[in-house]
């Protein structure tokens, strides 16, 4: 309707203005054209090559996609980023949820301020905690292990061991993305009608009861929402493992993720191709995940 | 058990379990600033609890004289700065487009937009980095800051913010005389304050802790940002001879300023992650 009303006046005689829209949004046109459009189709064409940078690429058709799928690091780095999307998905958003609950208890004194300190993780800097968690995850003198060490038990070897590195991996992830879904998650509660909640009381329904029998179902949307914003984070993983395991892909790459090992093979082994059609998987799989957010919850859907 | 004696239960668990949480929440940041006043043979210890043998400032003092670290903190400051200001600008001025004006293709063109956040920046790591090569950006502000100017979501972001905004103020505008530009300027800007408040917040946090861009493009201690340098002083030095006490001094100096600013601000924070993002 706005939209409409500025268009009435603009025919009353602003005709002069028709270029003014188009000026400002050039900007994004042509900065998304150049560092984005056009290294986006270099790098799917660059993809088909062999190159080092260096010489002249050579056309390769699609022998880089057959040797990354049958590369068994590939195959390591798709399954480590495989199981920090699933803890993503089955630990660090029933935590969120739980917590947004909590959280928006009425019964729960200084509401803001815990609401507060649970998100100040989310904007810390990923490189510094993670120093943080490296001193944390001393085998001998990390305060984790400290109660196992005082209780005589085997100290756990975090950073060393195939399974617990993985698992370090994980608490730290959950640790810095918990804050984050616990505000989406705050958001929808209150689109939820306390009459709801009053209704199922009154009926005898117990705290757990009305957890599962309203909050969850009539926060599905934003349950289904979340789970594709962090699907979407846990394939492009990069710092905390590249940080926690200096750079490399952690005891028998088993904490390697997709993008470690796009990086790894484009920079450190100067295969740009073969790191391009690295790249290129990484993007197939997230613009399937964003058709199907842009479907669920589409921005469109308003204009329509 | 009354019903009264059971809501009280209930009300004091919930205390315990929303306090324990928030103290391992907390935990790390809280180590990380204890660990800072320690010597890093003082950190290794055991019990990892035990106090520093003397409280000191030495780890933030030898890491402001013996490294470039405030090289880095300028660094990654005038970065941060300098890409807030523009991207509120052309965010601003794109999102006013989007939000207020009929013209040709706008559908084609927004939705263009929306789907650029579906290349994932993996993907255009290499082609870019190349490209920085070829035109000489390597090394140069210019990477740092001209790629990342007019982001699609804060685009997005605004348009949210200013189609709030009642036409009808334009319009007056309009026939008193006012130019486009003086629209935007006068009337536009100061209603989305908010909006920009939040912009800005995200833009500067993510410029600030970004890692794997500054790591590719910046050479040399005294051009890189924060996050690259002490990654740089983890690395530096292998074996237990890592400056952990000045890193952790590093690590709370880049973290401090930044959960201070959040705990000002967290009301346009949280507003911005949520806008359009959650309908319900």
């Amino acid at each position: 309707m706005a939209v409409a009303r500025v268009g009435r006046v603009e025919k009353g005689g602003f005709s002069a203005h028709k270029l003014t829209p188009y000026a400002f949004i050039s900007p994004f046109y042509i900065l998304f054209g150049i560092f984005f459009m056009a290294p986006s189709l270099i790098a799917l064409a660059l993809s088909l090559f062999r190159w080092d940078g260096i010489n002249e690429p050579r056309f390769a058709q699609t022998l880089n996609y057959a040797r990354m799928f049958n590369d068994k690091v590939f195959a390591a780095a798709v399954g480590n980023t495989a199981v920090y999307a699933l803890a993503s998905l089955f630990i660090v958003i029933p935590l969120a949820l739980v917590l947004a609950v909590l959280l928006n208890s009425k019964s729960l004194r200084f509401r803001n301020f815990w609401r507060a300190l649970y998100f100040t993780p989310v904007v810390t800097s990923t490189v510094a905690i993670t120093l943080v968690f490296q001193i944390l995850y001393n085998k001998d003198t990390g305060l984790f292990n400290a109660p196992l060490i005082f209780l005589g038990l085997e100290p756990i070897n975090w950073l060393g061991d195939r399974f617990w590195a993985k698992v370090a991996i994980i608490i730290l992830i959950t640790w810095r993305s918990t804050g984050l879904l616990t505000i989406y998650f705050l958001a929808g509660l209150q689109s939820i009608p306390e009459e709801l909640y009053e209704a199922a009381s009154i009926d005898g329904a117990s705290v757990v009861q009305r957890f599962f029998w309203i909050t969850v179902p009539m926060l599905r949307p934003i349950i289904l929402f979340v789970s594709i914003i962090v699907l979407l984070g846990a394939i492009q993983i990069f710092d905390e493992p590249q940080i926690l395991m200096r750079g490399s892909g952690g005891p028998g790459n088993s904490t390697l993720t997709l993008v470690q090992y796009l990086y790894q093979r484009g920079f450190t082994r100067l295969r740009l191709g073969f790191a391009s059609a690295v790249g290129t998987v990484i993007f197939a799989t997230v613009f399937v995940l964003s058709l199907l957010q842009l479907r669920w919850f589409g921005v469109f859907r308003e204009e329509s | 058990m009354s019903d009264l004696a059971r809501h009280r239960l209930g009300v004091a668990l919930l205390h315990i379990v929303v306090v324990t949480g928030a103290l391992l929440t907390m935990l790390p940041i809280a180590w990380m600033v204890y660990a800072s006043f320690k010597t890093t043979t003082e950190i290794f210890m055991f019990p990892p609890w035990l106090p520093p043998a003397q409280w000191s400032f030495d780890n933030y003092h030898s890491l402001l004289t013996g490294w470039a670290y405030p090289f880095w903190y300028i660094n990654s400051l005038v970065y941060a700065a300098i890409v807030t200001v523009f991207v509120l600008f052309f965010c601003s001025l794109a999102g006013f487009a989007f939000a207020k004006y009929a013209f040709r293709a706008k559908n084609i063109l927004f939705v263009l937009l929306i789907g650029s956040t579906m290349i994932p920046f993996q993907l255009i790591l290499i082609p870019l980095f190349v490209l920085m090569s070829r035109i000489d950006w390597i090394n140069h502000p210019y990477s740092m800051i001209i790629p990342w100017v007019a982001p699609a979501f804060g685009i997005f972001l605004m348009r949210q913010y200013i189609q709030a905004v009642p036409s009808e103020l334009m319009e007056s505008a309009r026939i008193d005389g006012a130019s486009e530009v003086r629209i935007y300027a006068q009337i536009i800007v100061p209603l989305v304050r908010p909006g920009l408040t939040t912009l800005a917040i995200l833009t500067f946090l993510g410029s600030w802790n970004s890692y794997i861009w500054p790591l590719m493009v910046l050479r040399g201690n005294e051009v890189i940002t924060l996050p690259v340098g002490i990654a740089t002083m983890a690395s530096q030095v292998t074996g237990s001879a890592q400056p952990y006490g000045e890193m952790m001094a590093a690590a709370t100096m880049v973290s401090v300023p930044v959960i201070a600013l959040f705990v000002v601000l967290q009301r346009h924070f949280i507003a911005g992650l949520t806008i359009g993002a959650v309908k319900g």
